[in-house]
């Protein structure tokens, strides 16, 4: 029975298509390209909408060095407290959620769509693939053991705020000092004065001789002064806050001010 | 003892370990796993070991690609442990089962995984009992040589099928054949440090990343002997043979005469000449990276090139696989691919081990994977090692030299580069050629001449100093090369010049007595980057020369931390046309970035590596 069916309908379909074949052939050639113009005007009519939406996007981009503790903030925002750790990422983690600590709350709230970019300088090149759709980004800043990866830090930073796609677009930063629940830990003041300090050798080093062996896409800070983040043209903050042990409301926080529920 | 099995995601989050097992682990053995293996392209490799912080551990691991998840074992290196291998591909299939990409908590796993452990180890007791009974091999079908062959894969194969759930019916016909592979080797290297069969050779040279030498040795070897003859015809084929030179001279600046000032006579040669000559314009370093357009122009060439792969299943039923999306990726299916773009990458003259490195660890990152709609087996191929590749060639740290340079001078110290290589290289070339540069950038340069060996060096330096303007330390021929730079950096620092360039007598990685002068001068100066200097003509060469420097340096040095290569300069970029397989091969062997480029003879010839032109250069 339903073999008999399937038979007729595919005698069917072939001969609709067979229709349409002798149809199309019957048509002069001006009627079919305006069809095919009317058919790609469209397309582009579409391919416009989605880019004026993506103008409102809602990626944050989790990025910093390795170990700094991005992959435990992401899950943390996610998931809350539920997970047993972490080892170095391999690859990113993206996802399109309702921040955790929001989840009770009633209305509607819009997803926040969160990646996590490894820190391992041979995956780095993956940021580029989100940086375009970013609206805001925290670089985690290993608070721990700052010193030592200073030099590292300041020249991602760098990289960052130097790249054409968060310049032209002032996508916010904030440097989100991570694992301030040690008392170790560096203060957040200190972690600023010294990156400030570190940004403003890079700006000699890089800016002021060799123009164009680096990549960079444009210079920072504002000549013959030293460097400050408030010399950004994109707005830089800076926050302390704990991945681990779940004391992240002020990285909750700026990512709700750029992701508009 | 199992020391620990671990199941986490390729983002890194850990979804199961067991905590029977509990034991912490010492040191952090998987985060070194990941960073120097398994991003580094070496995922092919069959096992890892681990040692620091007074441990000796084995790691082993296999992918569950279509998932994105890994399955890392760990244990003591000491301990043989013949049923990691069975255990892994167990563990893999159950927790596939049960995997939910929202779940981060798999208590429930525990006790699946106490049921598989006790079958793995009662299988494996099995079968030392039937080896101890009977050691001669069952089976003619698996051959010593053959799997070495395949080498890492061997373990990713069997998983594999295993995988695919028809495990169990077959499960007897799997324990022989572990069975019989296990024990023949057990027998042979009984006491050794190998592990399980197929890999004793891997495990053990993966020592943290480092690389073998005498592995690569051996795979070479085996390598030309192999009856491919496609692949055998694409590694001696002779590069020098081939090459057509060409220039590129991107700038309009005059052509500059010859670099080379080996002949003394022309050490009278005349002030003037000279002064002009110097002063040749902007260095590369400093141009806008032109991508030549012809490697621009051919992005979409895979089509075609996809052809030759896909014919041999017909051309339907790849066009049907092709929208329907197939299953899963197996092996085989990638093997065609796989072969070809290994020859393509040797045909750009890279070496064959590296090219075939590369591809077993593109494939370990792809079977298992659900193919995309729309995709040919080729190009799914292709961007997964063109991703490959992009990784490999990007430099691990910041190759920012003049910030280095500035970070020595704030604590008024010269920046020491000591440059490095066989003989005719081009060492004290593109020693000037840096030194143009830096002057450029209005940092002070001293050379330093240490090559008191081949005569003529000293007055060749002289040359290129008294050419571009700048100081020259030079103790003649007599003396000890190791003292002359200690004293060339003890006058910089008290005159406050920024950066030394120490030029050395070139010298054959075998030559014991020149690569110990080396290590000896590298140890008591202890330089800010040490440059290897290498041609970028060189096929197969490549390797040997770089690992066998870095292990000689590593070997005769006194030091408990020898100071190994940093950067590689690459000459003689202008001749080689497409060849640029020496850049890959070299960075990978050493893991050492590619700081400069020389193009050309004139002063200006110095660039940087474009990561993203030469990445298609090897694919075109
Ligand atoms: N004390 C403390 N440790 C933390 C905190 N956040 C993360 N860590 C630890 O830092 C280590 C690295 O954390 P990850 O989140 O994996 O680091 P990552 O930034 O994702 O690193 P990559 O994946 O290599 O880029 C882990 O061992 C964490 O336990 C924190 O807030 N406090
Ligand atoms: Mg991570």
């Amino acid at each position: 029975m339903q073999m008999e069916g399937f038979e007729q309908w595919k005698e069917e379909a072939r001969q609709w298509v067979q229709q349409g074949i002798e149809y199309a052939l019957q048509i002069p050639p001006p009627q079919l390209y305006a069809a095919a113009a009317v058919l790609v005007l469209t397309t582009l009519l579409l391919l416009f909408i989605r880019l004026f939406k993506r103008s409102k996007s809602n990626t944050v981009v989790l990025t910093g060095l390795g170990g700094s503790g991005k992959t435990v903030l992401f899950y943390r925002l996610r998931d809350g407290p539920s997970h047993q750790g972490t080892v170095t990422s391999m690859g990113p983690n993206e996802g399109t959620f309702i921040l955790h600590y929001e989840s009770t709350k009633k209305g509607k709230i819009r997803p926040a769509h969160i990646v996590d970019v490894p820190g391992h300088s041979r995956l780095r090149t993956k940021l580029d693939d989100f940086l375009p759709q970013a609206a805001c980004i925290v670089f985690v800043v290993d608070a721990l053991e700052f010193l030592p990866n200073l030099s590292a830090v300041a020249e991602y930073l760098y990289d960052i705020l130097t790249k054409a796609s968060v310049v032209k677009k002032k996508v916010p930063l904030l440097i989100c000092c991570n694992k301030t629940d040690k008392v170790t830990a560096h203060t957040m003041e200190f972690i600023r004065k010294q990156l400030e300090k570190e940004i403003e050798k890079l700006r000699a080093s890089r800016s002021g001789m060799s123009e164009a062996d680096i990549a960079n896409d444009f210079t920072l800070g504002i000549p013959g002064e030293a460097f400050a983040f408030t010399h950004c043209i994109n707005k830089v903050t800076i926050a302390e806050a704990s991945g681990l042990t779940g004391e992240i409301s002020q990285v909750e926080q700026f990512i709700r001010e750029h992701v508009k529920p | 003892m199992l020391e620990q099995l671990l199941i986490f995601t390729r983002g890194g989050l850990i979804l199961w370990t067991c905590k029977e097992l509990g034991n912490a682990l010492k040191g952090s053995p998987i985060d070194t796993l990941i960073r120097s293996c398994l991003l580094e392209e070496r995922s092919g490799l069959a096992s890892f070991n681990y040692d620091a912080a007074g441990a000796g551990y084995t790691l082993k691991w296999t992918f569950h690609n279509e998932l994105g998840l890994v399955f890392v074992a760990v244990y003591q290196r000491i301990l043989h442990l013949l049923y990691v291998d069975d255990l892994l591909a167990m563990v893999k299939r159950e927790f596939a089962e049960v995997y939910d990409p929202k779940r981060v908590e798999y208590s429930d796993f525990d006790e699946t995984f106490r049921q598989l452990r006790k079958e793995a180890e009662a299988r494996a007791e099995e079968m030392k009992k039937a080896k101890q009974v009977n050691n001669k091999p069952v089976n003619d079908g698996r051959k010593q040589g053959q799997g070495k062959k395949v080498g890492g894969f061997e373990g990713g194969n069997k998983n594999k099928s295993e995988a695919n759930g028809d495990a169990d019916d077959n499960g007897k016909n799997r324990k022989l054949e572990n069975g019989h592979s296990n024990g023949n080797h057990h027998v042979v290297v009984e006491g050794s440090r190998g592990t399980v069969v197929t890999n004793g050779k891997e495990n053990e040279s993966s020592n943290t990343g480092a690389f073998d030498v005498s592995k690569l040795q051996k795979r070479r070897g085996k390598g030309t002997k192999k009856t491919d003859t496609v692949v055998s015809k694409g590694s001696k084929e002779d590069p020098k043979k081939k090459i057509t030179k060409k220039n590129r001279v991107w700038d309009d600046s005059p052509a500059a005469p010859k670099l080379d000032f080996t002949d003394p006579v022309e050490e009278n040669g005349n002030e003037n000449v000279e002064v002009v000559a110097a002063d040749q314009g902007e260095s590369m370093m400093d141009k806008e990276e032109i991508v030549s357009s012809d490697s621009e122009s051919e992005e979409d060439e895979e089509g075609k090139d996809a052809k030759p792969d896909t014919k041999k299943k017909g051309w339907f039923s790849s066009m049907f696989q092709s929208i329907a999306g197939k299953a899963n990726l197996e092996k085989a299916d990638l093997e065609p691919a796989l072969k070809a773009l290994k020859d393509r990458l040797m045909t750009k003259n890279v070496a064959e081990e590296i090219a075939e490195k590369l591809c077993e660890s593109v494939a370990a990152s792809l079977v298992g994977k659900k193919q995309a709609s729309f995709t040919r087996i080729f190009s799914t191929v292709q961007a997964a090692m063109e991703e490959a590749l992009v990784r490999i060639l990007t430099p691990r740290r910041s190759i920012d030299i003049l910030r280095d340079v500035h970070a020595a001078k704030e604590q008024r110290k010269p920046y020491v580069v000591v440059f490095v290589g066989v003989n005719g290289v081009g060492k004290s070339t593109n020693l000037a050629k840096v030194a143009y540069w830096l002057l450029q950038h209005n940092v002070s340069v001293m050379m330093a001449a240490c090559d008191t060996f081949r005569s003529g060096a000293v007055e060749q330096l002289r040359t290129h100093a008294r050419r571009l303007q700048i100081p020259i330390f030079e103790k003649g021929y007599e003396k000890d090369p190791a003292v002359v730079a200690k004293e060339a950096i003890q006058e910089a620092t008290r005159n406050g010049t920024d950066v030394v360039l120490v030029d050395t007598a070139g010298r054959m990685q075998d030559n014991e007595p020149l690569m110990r002068a080396l290590s000896k001068l590298i140890y008591l100066n202890n330089p800010d980057l040490v440059l290897f200097v290498g041609e970028a003509l060189v096929g197969n060469d490549a390797v040997d020369q770089l690992s066998k420097f870095n292990q000689k340096l590593a070997d005769l040095s006194t030091s408990p931390n020898p100071r190994l290569i940093d950067g590689i300069l690459l000459t003689k970029f202008d001749t080689i046309d497409d060849k640029v397989g020496a850049a890959l091969s070299m960075v990978y062997i050493s893991g050492s970035p590619v700081m400069f480029v020389g193009c050309g003879q004139s002063y200006t010839d110095l660039k940087k590596l474009n990561v993203k032109s030469i990445v298609k250069t090897l694919l075109k």
